[in-house]
């Protein structure tokens, strides 16, 4: 008997501190967040889910910064209510991501989707979502693919590999204006594998929308240990500018090759990956200076955009960890969605897809170089993205395009090998 | 032996009847997944417990089943099902092509040439640009019918489609156990010089097995591709495939007819559930307690499951 009553009584506390703990917390909004948390991305897979906690609690609580709900506590116009994450692993398999969508919709009652870095499981989940009728905001997965679906629940805030294609050729025009240089003909030089041949694939067709010429092109195996004979044909198309994808091992193989046959065009530009891992300068020294990349984002950038600065820090401050492209981009997408709901005023999922499409935020009120968000009304890609073009200057990572953002001036032409 | 009939039709009658009772879509889900690895054990088993010839190469009819169906629908325009019947031809002349020159390995030399022959298979998948290369395929949402094989409401026909295709995987190996075939591989398993000396020609059952195995991966392969609607080569053609479903015969008992059957069903939800539970942080909880799960029963129970739940089971 005695029993009986001492649990009841803990029972009883048990209720009475759920109901308290309901009260206190007030309206909650749950959103789904689906990253590889565990498995072969799973280090990338935390640093998003990191990203995207930063944004909420920023929503959350009151911040002295100029990005939408910074400066209130949860959502006002749902009557403060706040953000709550339920998180989602789904290990980069596209099956369980679809799985994993699906729990957090029916079983959780998310009111939308953020997700989900490999460009297949984002395939998977937000064809979930699209049959579910909830709004699924990816901010990290560049395959152009992704929004030709035609879908009606699906948003991307990241610039698709299609638009930094596109980068190049606007730098090229931007540099060949402000340095009164000619930029003309381009050469193309990639590994073979999906990501340079889809890479130049989209090259050659902006090559020929900007107008330019494309000298020659040369493909070579990405695990080549020798690319002496490839190099040389490269020279000898005389382009001014060379377009490169590789991956780190081919990306340092090439810059010394290019050294022992004296080849300097005007610039040395590549794409993201090789160029921009940690061991391509750490191998190549002083040699890896005035090699250009394009990026998706850079801690420099904090230099014009102080409240990147301050993000920054505080992201550095919870995790131990720098921001950086995968994380920043989480981040923004969490603040993208945060937004159309606190404008939709409603969980409801068909207005917030409304507020979505009505998305409209400036450049000064993200932590990314880009023009704003908006989204195409038909594919939902978000059209004002933009990548940015950094430059190894002393050893180091600096951004030099766009201008307004740069942290130092571009150096062209490349200087010669012997002249350095 | 009654008894165990019985039992069967009652775990039978249970699977039917389940998703009355559940009707969110992630215990249906799980459903399938646990019955579509079963099918895919029950085929490795065939020529990996029966026979003896432990294959990591079976993802590679799982992936054939994939692409052929994928492929035939988005170019072609021909129903999965056709698709599902084209994927199993061609995954039989692959486990000819492949079987026949590597029956003659034996041992760990068979094991290594298959992994060999799945990763050959990602490779290939990965760059030929006619299947999509490392892009993989969308498949088109099309109008839900049971010819497009594709529902989107519910996943209730996916539920029952999913469940002919187990009790046909049980009953085809419960032919090939009580078959000569059966007994000719367990002999080849035992002793394969004794079995050749009384005038089993190994290379032939073991080619017969193989078979088996691969057409009822191949039919998953193509359910996999029209369930998700898109796959890519990691997906399909993965190492982890050809893994799991030698975990799951093991955990569940080698050469025995519901062995891989208790596997899928322990080690599936044991997957699914301490992910959905403990691994939503990412804290990898989930998978040391999984990979404890998995030790524990590898010194305790060595020889599979199979027995704890059937009793006096062979």
């Amino acid at each position: 008997m005695r029993k009986a009553i001492a649990l009841f009584c803990f029972f009883s506390l048990v209720l009475c501190l759920g109901a308290f703990r309901a009260d206190a917390a007030g309206k909650e909004i749950k959103i789904g967040v689906i990253y590889p948390l565990t498995g072969p991305a799973a280090s990338t897979g935390q640093v998003l889910l990191e990203g995207v906690k930063l944004a909420a609690d920023i929503i959350n609580n009151k911040y002295n910064l100029n990005m939408p709900l910074a400066k209130t506590e949860g959502l006002p116009n749902l009557g403060g209510a706040k953000i709550v994450i339920v998180s989602g692993d789904h290990q980069a398999k596209p099956d369980v991501g679809m799985a994993e969508a699906e729990r957090l919709i029916t079983q959780e009652n998310v009111v939308a989707l953020i997700g989900a870095y490999h460009s297949a499981v984002t395939a998977t989940a937000s064809q979930a979502a699209e049959r579910y009728g909830i709004p699924f905001v990816n901010g990290d997965s560049t395959s152009p693919t992704l929004t030709e679906r035609g879908f009606q629940w699906f948003f991307r805030t990241t610039p698709s590999d299609q638009l930094f294609a596109e980068n190049f050729f606007q730098f090229l025009n931007d540099v060949k204006k402000k340095k009164r240089v000619e930029t003309d003909p381009v050469a193309i030089f990639n590994e073979n594998t999906l990501f340079g041949s889809d890479t130049t694939k989209f090259v050659e067709k902006f090559a020929k929308q900007y107008g330019y010429k494309v000298a020659g092109l040369v493909s070579y195996p990405a695990k080549s240990t020798q690319l002496t004979s490839e190099i040389q044909r490269l020279k000898g198309f005389n382009g001014r500018v060379v377009l490169q994808t590789s991956y780190v091992a081919d990306a340092i193989l090439s810059v010394k090759t290019f050294k022992e046959l004296n080849f300097a065009p005007d610039a040395v530009l590549g794409n993201d990956a090789g160029h921009i891992d940690p061991e391509f300068v750490k191998s190549l020294g002083k040699d890896a200076n005035y090699i250009l990349s394009r990026e998706v984002w850079a801690l420099d950038l904090g230099a014009k955009k102080p409240m990147l600065k301050t993000v920054a820090e505080m992201f550095e401050k919870r995790t131990g960890k720098p921001m950086d492209g995968s994380s920043s981009r989480a981040f923004t997408a969490m603040i993208v969605l945060a937004d159309a709901i606190n404008r939709a005023g409603s969980t409801d999922p068909a207005k917030i897809r409304k507020a979505l499409l009505e998305t409209n935020l400036k450049a000064d009120q993200l932590i990314m170089p880009w023009d704003g968000v908006k989204f195409d009304q038909k594919t939902h890609q978000n059209v004002l993205g933009k990548g940015i073009i950094v430059q190894v200057q002393g050893e180091k990572y600096h951004t030099v395009w766009p201008f307004d953002l740069a942290t130092k001036d571009v150096v062209w032409p490349f200087p010669k090998w012997d002249k350095r | 032996m009654k008894k165990g009939l019985c039992l069967f039709f009652v775990f039978v009658a249970l699977l039917i009847v389940f998703p009355l009772f559940f009707r969110n879509p992630f215990p249906r889900h799980l459903l399938i997944m646990i019955m579509m690895y079963a099918v895919m054990s029950i085929g490795w088993n065939i020529i990996g417990g029966y026979g003896g010839q432990v294959s990591f190469g079976n993802a590679a009819f799982f992936g054939v089943g994939a692409y052929a169906s994928a492929v035939l629908l988005t170019k072609a325009g021909l129903s999965p099902w056709t698709g599902m019947a084209a994927g199993c031809v061609a995954s039989l002349v692959l486990a000819v092509v492949v079987g026949y020159p590597c029956f003659r390995l034996k041992g760990h030399y068979f094991a290594i040439a298959t992994i060999a022959i799945g990763e050959i298979m990602m490779g290939l998948f990965m760059v030929w640009d006619f299947v999509g290369a490392a892009v993989g395929i969308y498949l088109p949402i099309l109008p839900q019918s049971f010819r497009n094989f594709e529902f989107h409401a519910t996943k209730l026909p996916y539920y029952y489609i999913m469940l002919a295709m187990f009790l046909f995987a049980i009953g085809v190996a419960f032919l090939v156990e009580r078959s000569r075939l059966g007994y000719y591989l367990r002999a080849i398993k035992d002793d394969p010089d004794g079995a050749r000396s009384v005038g089993i020609n190994i290379r032939k059952y073991k080619l017969y097995a193989f078979c088996l195995s691969a057409v009822l991966t191949s039919i998953c392969g193509t359910f996999y591709a029209q369930y998700v609607l898109y796959i890519d080569p990691p997906s399909t053609f993965g190492l982890m495939i050809s893994i799991d479903l030698c975990i799951i015969s093991l955990i569940g008992g080698l050469g025995k007819l519901f062995g891989p059957v208790i596997g899928s069903f322990v080690f599936i939800p044991l997957v699914e559930l301490t992910r959905v539970y403990l691994g939503s942080e990412g804290q990898g909880i989930d998978l040391m307690l999984y990979s404890l799960i998995m030790i524990a029963v590898a010194i305790l129970r060595p020889q599979g499951l199979f027995g704890l739940f059937a009793r006096g089971g062979r």
